[in-house]
């Protein structure tokens, strides 16, 4: 018998109320890692990957289009190795239901910007020849049951063709997989096809990507392309493709704000839960408390006591909370790979779970402090039970 | 005997405050338990019986006086010193036993030794040793719920001798027994008097319990008498003459 084996039992004499703490320090410690590592893809600063692709849209906002002519400007200038333009489609499959990320793209150049599109190049070639030709990723080929030459409807829930419809018509010419999972759920069509299809606006772009020559000064790009359009009528905004796709993200809401109003939230009814349980327990042990006084031991050593269970209670709960995050992350990490890349748990944000169920411990073990020191053993065990 | 065991308890007042009220609950208070002795405590509620135990075993502090105990004051001890005087010198036994429930018989009685610098397999040994003395061997690895109230008590006496202290302190320990357990508990406690010479003082209201002891105090009576002779040594006094001791 010694003062672990003790903390370790009392810990689990009433198996159903740790359990149930447990869950609760367990929820809230997977939120907290989990938005921690949404929020450092967020806000982390540029990665390697893509840091020499650039994208640039409408100084205003990417709903706002670009005349078509700025492929060429922006492929002018020094530093630059080759640039390629998109626009959003906006469209679904049958219905509303299946929406499906359909992007018009310079047909010539743009699968030489984005080599982690994998296409054979067969397929490839058919497609840059097929003017209604669609490149869809492999997924939905399985999905839909897709083939190389079947004619697919597809409609915009933005662009209008010539005939009046919003219905367009595709052959599927190539299928592509991606190096990163989950990211082959797209369809790619020639900007050609779209431009001279649509109703109105056109030679116009969404943005533009720019490749960048190796060991080129980022910054130095993305100034001199928009000082290039400064004076224009339609101003660009360039920035590197992570932050693009991270601002993108964060037009839907602040996140790092929800972020921090959740873990607040979540920690301070975790504080009380835990706190809670633990005066409760302190409570029902004051008898035992004093009777472990009386035969010498003393208020630290109890008080350490209910420190060590708080701990156990909090560490078990935020290990096990922090490790279901870290592994569903690792799931979201790879489906999200397009959207939101850079999900990551640093080495820091242990630190920070560790420093925090050490201080919950802490703080939850101040009441049952007071009162261990406050056991009269005398009028505690002087009554006849 | 190996060690001086001897109580003291000198010019003992003891009053708490009850709201606006102060209530005396010994005043002038003379005691003397010489080491060796198994003294029963009886007397009527109220007249501070367990107050007294508490204070020999350093539980409660009085308001004024001094306390002995083997030749060292403990009134005048912290709280951190009585905790560690206690933990050597003093064994308790209460009515309810307190034993807890998430340890076995054997975890029971080895906690007191986790104060001391035993090692594992010594804490064991003197455990087993402390439980065969009261006759818990076979009930060594089985937990609270699963004793009777008289093995409680049997294994609540082994956890009150496992460190070896000279003095017992019982509390009522046969308060909540049955006649037939009750007597196998105070045969227990004898047997540890005169056996090992474990100094035992014991409150109790049960007048065949008393017989076990070999000098029975009934504080009433006592209490009475010691106002006696403190006016007979005031008009001694007065008269010239000391009588010396009350005791």
């Amino acid at each position: 018998m010694n003062i672990w084996l003790l903390v370790w039992r009392n810990s689990f004499r009433k198996k159903m109320r740790f359990a149930l703490t447990c869950l609760s320090i367990m929820v809230a410690f997977f939120l907290f890692t989990a938005l921690a590592g949404i929020n450092h893809a967020l806000t982390a600063s540029v990665s390697s990957i893509n840091q020499y692709r650039l994208m640039t849209s409408h100084k205003i906002s990417i709903t706002r289009s670009l005349p078509i002519n700025y492929q060429q400007k922006i492929a002018a200038l020094p530093g630059v190795e080759s640039v390629s333009y998109a626009s959003w489609f906006g469209g679904f499959f049958q219905n509303e239901n299946n929406q499906l990320a359909i992007t018009a793209v310079e047909h010539n150049s743009y699968f030489d910007l984005f080599e982690e599109y994998q296409i054979p190049q067969r397929q490839l070639a058919q497609w840059k020849k097929t003017r209604t030709g669609i490149v869809i990723g492999q997924s939905l080929a399985e999905k839909y049951g897709w083939k190389i030459g079947d004619k697919v409807p597809l409609n915009s829930s933005i662009w209008m063709n010539k005939s009046g419809s919003f219905s367009w018509e595709f052959v599927v010419s190539a299928i592509y997989k991606s190096s990163k999972h989950g990211a082959d759920k797209k369809i790619f069509f020639q900007h050609a096809y779209f431009d001279k299809g649509r109703a109105y606006a056109k030679n116009s772009l969404s943005w533009l990507s720019t490749k960048i020559v190796p060991d080129t000064n980022v910054d130095q790009v993305i100034k001199s392309i928009d000082s290039l359009f400064a004076h224009a009528n339609n101003p660009t905004r360039t920035t590197t493709e992570q932050v693009f796709v991270k601002e993108q993200a964060q037009q839907f809401v602040d996140m790092a704000m929800v972020i921090n109003i959740v873990v607040i939230a979540v920690f301070f009814t975790l504080l009380l839960i835990v706190c809670n349980t633990m005066i409760q327990t302190s409570r029902e042990r004051r008898n035992e408390s004093a009777m472990m006084k009386a035969l010498g031991f003393s208020s630290s050593s109890l008080i350490k006591g209910i420190y060590l269970e708080s701990l156990l209670l909090l560490g078990l709960g935020a290990t096990l909370g922090a490790l279901l995050a870290s592994v569903l992350l690792g799931f979201i990490k790879q489906s999200m790979a397009d959207f939101l890349p850079g999900i990551y748990i640093s080495a820091q944000h242990y630190i920070t779970v560790f420093a925090l169920v050490n201080i919950a411990a802490a703080f939850c073990s101040f009441f049952p402090a007071l009162s261990i020191k406050g056991i009269v053993i005398s009028e505690t065990l002087g009554g006849k039970s | 005997m190996r060690n001086n065991s001897e109580i003291i308890l000198k010019a003992i007042n003891k009053s708490y405050q009850k709201g606006s009220n102060t209530v005396v609950v010994h005043d002038d208070f003379n005691l003397t338990i010489k080491s060796g002795e198994f003294v029963a405590l009886m007397g009527p509620s109220g007249l501070g019986k367990s107050t007294l135990l508490h204070l020999m075993g350093g539980l409660d502090q009085p308001t004024q006086g001094e306390i002995f105990i083997g030749g060292q004051r403990i009134d005048n001890l912290s709280q951190i010193q009585l905790t560690q005087w206690r933990s050597q010198s003093i064994g308790f036994v209460f009515q309810s036993h307190h034993l807890l429930p998430v340890l076995s018989a054997q975890g029971n009685v080895e906690l007191p030794l986790a104060l001391t610098p035993l090692n594992r397999k010594q804490r064991k040994e003197h455990a087993s040793m402390a439980l065969q003395l009261v006759s818990m061997s076979e009930r060594a690895n089985h937990y609270p719920k699963e004793l009777s109230g008289g093995q409680e008590q049997r294994v609540a006496i082994a956890r009150a001798i496992v460190s070896d202290p000279q003095i017992l302190l019982c509390d009522e320990p046969t308060g909540n027994l049955d006649r037939k357990t009750a007597d196998e508990i105070l045969a227990l406690l004898a047997k540890l008097n005169s056996e090992l010479g474990k100094t035992i003082v014991m409150v109790t209201h049960d007048n065949k319990a008393a017989e076990y002891a070999t000098r029975v105090i009934n504080l009433e009576s006592y209490i009475l008498s010691q106002n006696k002779t403190d006016k007979q040594s005031n008009n001694a006094d007065e008269a010239g003459v000391s009588i010396g001791s009350s005791l």
